[in-house]
């Protein structure tokens, strides 16, 4: 059975083809799993029509901007902060188990999964379709789950490229909106004894472990030595699940 | 200088420093802006180009350690390619690079070489703001200690951090001489001191002379490479063995963040240990779980008794240093007469006991060990600023290496001998060592060793024109002129025929003159920008909480607006205007975000205005 991300995933594509009908059968199913999903009750209001104030069609692609120019950090190369849901559609292709079996040639290590396949062209115009669309109704973390898709076999995608300033900058204004002055001094709104039954990964442990009421918002950017975007997205949901304020 | 200048003292320590200051006639910590009294001496340059110091800098040492300079201390006025640079590089995660005379040595941090006074620069301008901060104005007049083993170049080095941070350094003075002043020794009695200093990241043991206002360094010895960071370094390793014990062999130092929370929570430990026996470690969600799992907590106790075992050897290292100390100075451990405690390690229990045990005597209490330096450099300080008859607490300015030439053999042979007050003069014989030798060469050194090669050569010249004779025939008389600004004069005057040459060597700190003033030029710059960011941050943050009042009013004046034949185009431009801020907030332009702020203040009116009913153009609008 698919999971809730695989059939958003569905639903996302069958609506940049243009199947409304068959992207809200899939995202139903998803709501069926999980009834509280936010993100799949805000598709299902768009693909019913009850658009938020954004505006339909393609949106323009954002202005390109200049990459920041950033030290080079030992979390570049990480994946980013919250699980970014993945399902690549592995094709078709060689059978590796026959090939074995037929060659002489042997895997030097057993069970390692075969090396990834690049997608068929037309999944990188799909999903930059999708990224788009996404943009233009404000799901601009489903948009830059798209185009992160699309720079893992294509990095040098420019439109990718330039949709991914974009979608980062914009987002990182919605978490940041969410704190509040960064100058200000957040706390530990809970009990220190409750951070154990948190449901957290060892980054945001990092950042909650720095908050004392002596830094700042702003600090935490500087020292936190994660993506602005990470820090930012850590924090929010910090301050959202009430464990900071 | 008027009556209620204020002045500090500090303590600009290898690991961590302390500012204090003398408040009607009592020597105090000037705690720093966020209420803590130790600053460390750590300088970074965050990923988002932001400089860090002290606190922050130290909480991110270990995530962007090569981007953060600590233990500057250990290369303050040193050269490039000596063997403590050598074996600092061995061991430091930032880049060194020389200087571009060659000579001294740069730090590489955010892709800029700062030079080493400049690092320390910056910390001793924190310690001047939380003093500004205290006494609410500038403070500009500051006494700064430094190890007694340093030496002229090293000391002029530290002066030259003071000045690019903006203090008038009055006196540069030893450490352990500076905690004897704490201590008010010197004013009744006569004896000798043992200064066991054991901090953060290095060892020093000194032995002075005490007595009438003269305090004489006459014995210093240590560890450069041995601390409080060693005792940190051996609970993290117990921390992380026991954790790879529990977790298919997971290791946590491959892991920065998780680092970085294992050494901040054995530092806390170790700490609580001197006062408990027992120390709780608990870390929530230090380590990524494997295959997605949930993250790894980590949850110990650590004994006194454990750490004692863990940290057994350290403890024993550091008393057979103060052993040979002795023994080198030739000073029996029953001719001494205080031993003080310097350094945050010496508030272990197990240390104390130690020290007690070597000594055969109590240690003195009374000054909390970690601030016992800066309130000495105070006490001084205001004795330097605030002479008061009857009272005078005099310390001479003195040598604090030996001054002398090499000789015949690589030998070292001492003119002006270290702890000589300066200004002096003093002068010696030489004579030739080959027949009919016409010249002769003076290097001048200065240092401890009786090897000229062992000593730091500051300078030389050679003498000509002398008169052919036989070998010990000739008389050279050698002449060292130390000025009360510490510059030292050396000439060479063949008795016979009155030749003359000389060299006068000024104390470098590796910075040259127009390199230090485009220093100063650069922190005037930097100190403007940073003024300008602070008000771009504050008008940002207001500017924020503007646009979400005006979202949050935008139904309601939508709802207005559609009942209303009036200013139907209200929303337009006041989405104009939000969008405009946003992109100021994004430039980082102070001027961009104050030419919307007026904008964005207006639409916030009219919109409250709609939403309460009243028309646009009204009241507010």
């Amino acid at each position: 059975m698919a999971t809730v991300a695989e059939l958003l995933d569905q639903g996302v594509k069958a609506y940049t083809r243009g199947d409304s009908a068959e992207a809200e059968r899939i995202w139903l199913q998803a709501i069926e799993i999980d009834p509280q999903n936010e993100r799949v009750r805000a598709y299902l209001r768009q693909v019913r029509g009850e658009r938020p104030g954004s505006p339909a069609g393609a949106a323009p692609a954002p202005p390109a901007q200049p990459e920041p120019a950033f030290a080079p950090s030992p979390w570049d190369a990480g994946p980013a902060a919250s699980a970014t849901v993945v399902v690549i559609d592995e094709g078709t292709g060689l059978d590796l188990g026959v090939v074995d079996e037929k060659s002489d040639i042997r895997p030097l290590v057993a069970d390692q999964r075969p090396p990834a396949r690049p997608p068929p062209p037309g999944d990188v115009a799909i999903w930059m379709e999708g990224a788009r669309e996404l943009f233009a109704l404000g799901d601009f973390s489903g948009s830059l789950e798209m185009i992160e898709r699309i720079l893992r076999v294509d990095p040098t995608h420019a439109e990718a490229r330039a949709y991914l300033r974009q979608n980062e900058s914009t987002l990182v204004a919605m978490y940041e909106s969410k704190l509040g002055p960064l100058s200000a001094r957040p706390r530990l709104a809970i009990h220190a004894e409750e951070v154990m039954w948190l449901n957290l990964d060892h980054r945001a442990g990092f950042l909650l472990a720095q908050i004392d009421g002596t830094v700042s918002y702003d600090d935490l950017f500087a020292l936190s030595g994660l993506p602005r975007l990470d820090t930012a997205r850590i924090l929010a949901s910090l301050v959202a699940e009430g464990v900071i304020r | 200088m008027s009556e209620n200048e204020p002045f500090i003292g500090i303590d600009l320590g290898t690991t961590n420093s302390v500012v204090a200051t003398v408040i009607d006639g009592v020597p105090r910590v000037i705690a720093s802006r966020t209420g803590q009294t130790l600053t460390p001496s750590i300088v970074a340059v965050a990923r988002n180009g932001k400089r860090l110091v002290g606190h922050m800098a130290k909480r991110q040492a270990i995530t962007n350690a090569e981007n953060t300079a600590y233990a500057v201390k250990r290369l303050i006025g040193r050269r490039w390619g000596s063997l403590e640079v050598e074996d600092a590089r061995k061991v430091l995660p930032y880049e060194l690079v020389p200087g571009p005379e060659g000579a001294d040595i740069r730090a590489m941090l955010g892709g800029r070489a700062f030079a080493i006074p400049e690092v320390s620069a910056l910390v001793l301008a924190e310690l001047k703001a939380d003093a500004e901060s205290f006494f609410g104005r500038r403070v500009t007049k500051a006494v700064i200690t430094v190890p007694a083993y340093f030496n002229d170049g090293q000391r002029k080095a530290t002066r030259d951090a003071g000045r690019i941070a903006g203090l008038e350094v009055v006196r540069v003075i030893n450490e352990p001489t500076s905690a004897a002043l704490a201590y008010g020794f010197g004013k009744q009695m006569e004896k000798k001191v043992v200064v066991f200093d054991l901090g953060g990241g290095t060892f020093d043991v000194s032995v002075l002379d005490v007595g009438k206002s003269v305090y004489d360094v006459i014995a210093v010895g240590g560890d450069t490479y041995l601390g409080g960071e060693d005792f940190d370094r051996r609970i993290i390793d117990w921390l992380v063995f026991s954790f790879a014990q529990e977790h298919e062999a997971l290791d946590l130092r491959q892991d920065k963040m998780a680092l970085q929370r294992l050494r901040d929570a054995a530092e806390r430990a170790k700490i609580e240990l001197s006062e408990g026996q027992q120390a709780a470690i608990h870390l929530p969600f230090l380590a990524s779980g494997s295959d997605g799992k949930a993250a790894l907590h980590l949850d110990r106790q650590l004994t006194r008794e454990k750490l004692e075992d863990l940290t057994r050897d350290l403890v024993d290292r550091a008393i057979a240093v103060a052993d040979r100390t002795l023994r080198d100075a030739g000073v029996r451990v029953s001719q001494i007469g205080e031993v003080l405690l310097v350094g945050g390690m010496t508030r272990m229990p197990r240390v104390q006991q130690a020290v007690k045990t070597f000594f055969g005597r109590e240690p003195s209490r009374g000054v909390h060990p970690e601030e016992v330096v800066a309130l000495g450099a105070a006490i001084q300080a205001h004795a330097l600023l605030h002479p008061q008859k009857g009272k005078e607490v005099l310390l001479l300015d003195v040598t604090p290496q030996n001054l002398g030439i090499m000789v015949v053999g690589g030998y070292f042979a001492t003119i002006i001998p270290r702890n000589t007050t300066v200004p002096t003069s003093q002068s010696h014989l030489f004579t030739t060592v080959q027949d009919n030798q016409t010249t002769v060469r003076i290097a001048v050194l200065q240092g401890a060793s009786d090897k000229a090669m062992e000593n730091e050569l500051l300078g030389e010249f050679v003498l000509e024109g002398i008169r052919p004779a036989r070998r010990g025939e000739i008389e050279i008389e050698v002449t060292f002129d130390i000025s009360a600004d510490g510059i030292v004069g050396v000439s060479a005057r063949d008795s016979a025929t009155g030749t003359r040459q000389s060299i006068t060597v000024t104390a470098t700190s590796g910075l040259t003159e127009s390199e230090m003033r485009r220093i100063l030029e650069e922190n005037l710059d930097e100190q403007l920008t940073r003024r300008q960011v602070g008000d771009f941050e504050r008008l940002r943050d207001r500017t924020r909480t503007v646009i979400v009042e005006i979202e949050a009013l935008a139904p309601a004046v939508k709802e207005a607006l559609a009942r209303s034949r009036f200013g139907k185009d209200a929303v337009l431009r006041a989405e104009e205007v939000v969008a405009r801020a946003r992109a100021a907030m994004e430039s980082g332009d102070l001027q961009q975000m104050i030419g919307v702020e007026e904008q964005l203040d207006r639409a916030l009116q009219l919109f409250k205005g709609l939403a309460g009913g009243a028309p646009p153009g009204g009241k507010g609008a």
